[in-house]
């Protein structure tokens, strides 16, 4: 779907528009990195431009600063926490990974520095469906197996600070397809039911765009049977192509309208060979008006 | 017919398709499934998602996990008679795990199990679940014998083998020193060497329960020497289990996109099965990009083009020139923009083909104008699988 790309580009968008912007992987095969252009992005967090960090935040490294947060002490955290045995231990309870990855997370949405938040704005690349459930409703779970200790308050700090309107807001990104959309609009409705996280917009990525209008297309296919050349002919199956594939994408931002009720952001399609700063920035100013957020 | 993927797929009895998420995995399943149905074999293909387009497509509301019957007859529309059966079943993850608990747990065990908060939550996100439940259904849906090819669509996962250890991984998972302390302490009672829990137990007890409150590791050394129970049973089936997916009668099809970042993701998936003694019969790679127009015709000038257009006769006297040089301008840069993802497909699954060996087919399957999700459309898919004339 791009969600990575998309995230980036919005990130930059922030980044560019003054805020100071944090974009957050997590636990992934880094490739903002790649994106960007700069030294692969790892668990401590690093300029990549101007106003814009990027950290990959791994369950351990996270653990370890909540951890150290928690005890006041590192040689206590080292103790304990490194300990051959008890890192298994730690690894095998259930939702304690997820739980200290947002934990991290919603930290940096308040961490205030001089009496200022240290962040304007955090952009958190969320795993893709199956997966990303399953992270964003960790704290509700726990909730429910317990009532009382550090795991339930930190669950429901989380919880707190991720259905405030004022402080969170999910995107959905998608494609103009069929797959794609059906799993976004259930991503939609679990999250917003389930989970109760307030929504924002939905991101109908690599949007070919209708190049031809159908009057050339008419013409341009009248011609095709009297085209001697054998390369301009290609070129008309080329358009012809390209009109049916952005036909068949109209039709299923439809759909998107239809079964997701919020608003659409339509990012275009972008024809380069790898994904590049360049190619962001071009993707970002499809945000610098429209995702006016939090 | 003598195409090495057909003759592959034909050969077979069980086919597994791996692969990334997003590149296609259970259309190619399904038309895997349906070619071996209309040659006249009794094929299923077990899914894991409800696939609604693919359903209708195919004559159906949409997939679920009782067993159905696809209606192919309908195939005759296209101008295809199929000489077999192709029946369809949803996986649902929860429920394989379940009847997993039920049939390897003791009754005393097995309802504390499945009411067990922990095991509602969690049971089908702890290390392997999901692909062991998927793989015990396939051994048992093969065991009874009712399918000449059953064809089985993974969940995507970055681990392939996250399948056949499954059962291993699950018993690190829980099996480990640690938490068998949890669940058995009276093991550890009196023995030394076991560093820090014989020197400062009560400590970090302690400042366990007050990380994760005392209730979850409760809940949780319950959930643990319940669960414990299932491993004998567990660990028999996955043998036989393992057998089958790497027997003779078996298949792995990695599926893939074209893009770098799946290739790469691909070859991953080759070279691990490989190190297990599994055999990858085939790639299919879809969706790959055509080259509309040769590189160099790129480089020509609009005006050649309006040339070429002019003379065809048609009606373009309407168009005034500047509009003319414009459309043909649109042209050459349309064709460019494809052909620069198609040089991104050409370059990566070169890759590919350099990584695996010669005997093993590489499908191809085009990127497709229109929805492939008709009968049209997956009989389109159909053609390039097994490159059918």
């Amino acid at each position: 779907m791009g969600k990575s790309t998309i995230a980036s580009a919005f990130a930059l968008s922030c980044a560019r528009r003054g805020e100071r912007t944090l974009l957050m992987e997590m636990n992934t095969q880094d490739k903002v990195s790649a994106m960007f252009g700069v030294d692969t992005v790892g668990t401590e967090i690093t300029e990549i431009e101007p106003n814009l960090f990027a950290v990959n935040v791994t369950p351990a490294a996270a653990m370890e600063e909540y951890a150290v947060m928690m005890l006041k002490v590192r040689v206590i955290y080292r103790a304990i926490f490194e300990n051959r045995i008890m890192r298994a231990f730690l690894r095998a309870i259930p939702g304690l990974n997820e739980l200290v990855m947002l934990g991290k997370a919603y930290f940096h949405v308040t961490e205030e520095e001089n009496g200022r938040h240290v962040w304007d704005k955090i952009v958190l690349d969320a795993p893709a469906t199956g997966h990303g459930i399953f992270l964003l409703q960790i704290p509700n779970v726990i909730m429910s197996i317990l009532s009382s200790g550090h795991m339930f308050e930190e669950a429901q700090k989380i919880s707190d600070l991720m259905r405030d309107p004022k402080i969170t807001v999910l995107n959905l990104v998608t494609l103009a397809e069929e797959m794609p959309v059906n799993e976004t609009a259930m991503l939609h409705d679990r999250v917003s039911q389930e989970i109760g996280m307030p929504m924002g917009v939905v991101i109908a990525n690599g949007l070919y765009g209708r190049q031809f209008s159908e009057e050339e297309l008419s013409l341009l296919e009248a011609a095709q049977k009297d085209v001697r050349e054998p390369a301009v002919s290609r070129m008309i199956d080329a358009a012809r192509f390209r009109v049916q594939r952005a036909n068949l994408q109209e039709k299923y931002l439809h759909e998107i309208d239809e079964t997701i009720k919020l608003p659409r952001i339509d990012v275009p399609f972008v024809f380069v060979p790898q994904m590049n700063s360049e190619a962001l920035a071009q993707i970002a100013t499809a945000f610098s008006s429209a995702a006016e957020d939090k | 017919m003598n195409n090495a993927f057909a003759q592959l797929i034909k050969n077979k009895r069980v086919v597994v398709c791996v692969g990334s998420g997003g590149v296609g995995k259970t259309t190619t399943s399904a038309v895997i499934a349906l070619h071996a149905a209309i040659e006249g074999r009794k094929a299923l293909v077990l899914t894991i998602d409800p696939a609604r387009r693919l359903a209708n497509s195919l004559g159906l509301d949409t997939l679920s996990s009782e067993m159905m019957r696809i209606p192919i007859e309908r195939f005759t529309a296209v101008g295809v008679k199929p000489k077999g059966e192709l029946w369809a079943m949803m996986l649902d993850m929860k429920e394989s795990f379940d009847r997993v608990v039920e049939r390897y747990a003791p009754p005393a065990e097995r309802d504390a199990i499945l009411a067990n908060r922990i095991y509602e939550y969690f049971s089908t996100s702890l290390a392997g679940t999901q692909e062991y439940a998927a793989a015990e259904r396939l051994y048992e849906l093969w065991d009874e014998g009712g399918f000449d090819l059953i064809v089985l669509d993974t969940p995507p996962t970055t681990h392939a083998l996250d399948f056949l250890d499954a059962p291993k991984r699950l018993e690190d998972a829980i099996d480990n020193k640690a938490l068998t302390w949890l669940y058995k302490p009276s093991l550890l009672a009196g023995r030394a060497g076991l560093g820090i829990f014989s020197t400062g137990t009560a400590y970090v007890a302690k400042t366990l329960a007050k990380f994760t409150g005392a209730e979850l590791l409760d809940e949780f050394s319950v959930f643990l020497r319940n669960f414990s129970v299932l491993f004998d049973g567990l660990r028999q089936r996955s043998g036989q289990v393992r057998k089958l997916l790497t027997g003779p009668d078996s298949t792995f099809v990695v599926v893939t996109a074209p893009d770098a970042l799946t290739i790469d993701e691909a070859i991953e998936f080759f070279k691990k099965l490989g190190k297990e003694q599994v055999q990858v019969g085939g790639f299919v790679v879809n969706r790959v990009r055509t080259p509309w127009v040769d590189p160099d015709d790129l480089k020509r000038p609009a005006v050649t083009v309006v040339g070429a257009l002019v003379e065809s006769h048609a009606h373009f006297e309407n168009i005034s020139p500047e509009s003319l040089r414009d459309l043909s301008r649109r042209l050459i840069d349309n064709a460019r923009d494809f052909s620069i993802l198609s040089e991104v497909d050409k370059t990566s699954i070169a890759r590919l083909t350099s990584v695996v060996p010669t005997h093993v087919p590489i499908q191809k399957v085009p990127f497709f104008s229109t929805d492939i999700h008709s009968l049209q459309g997956l009989d389109l898919v159909r053609h390039a699988m097994f490159k059918l004339r």
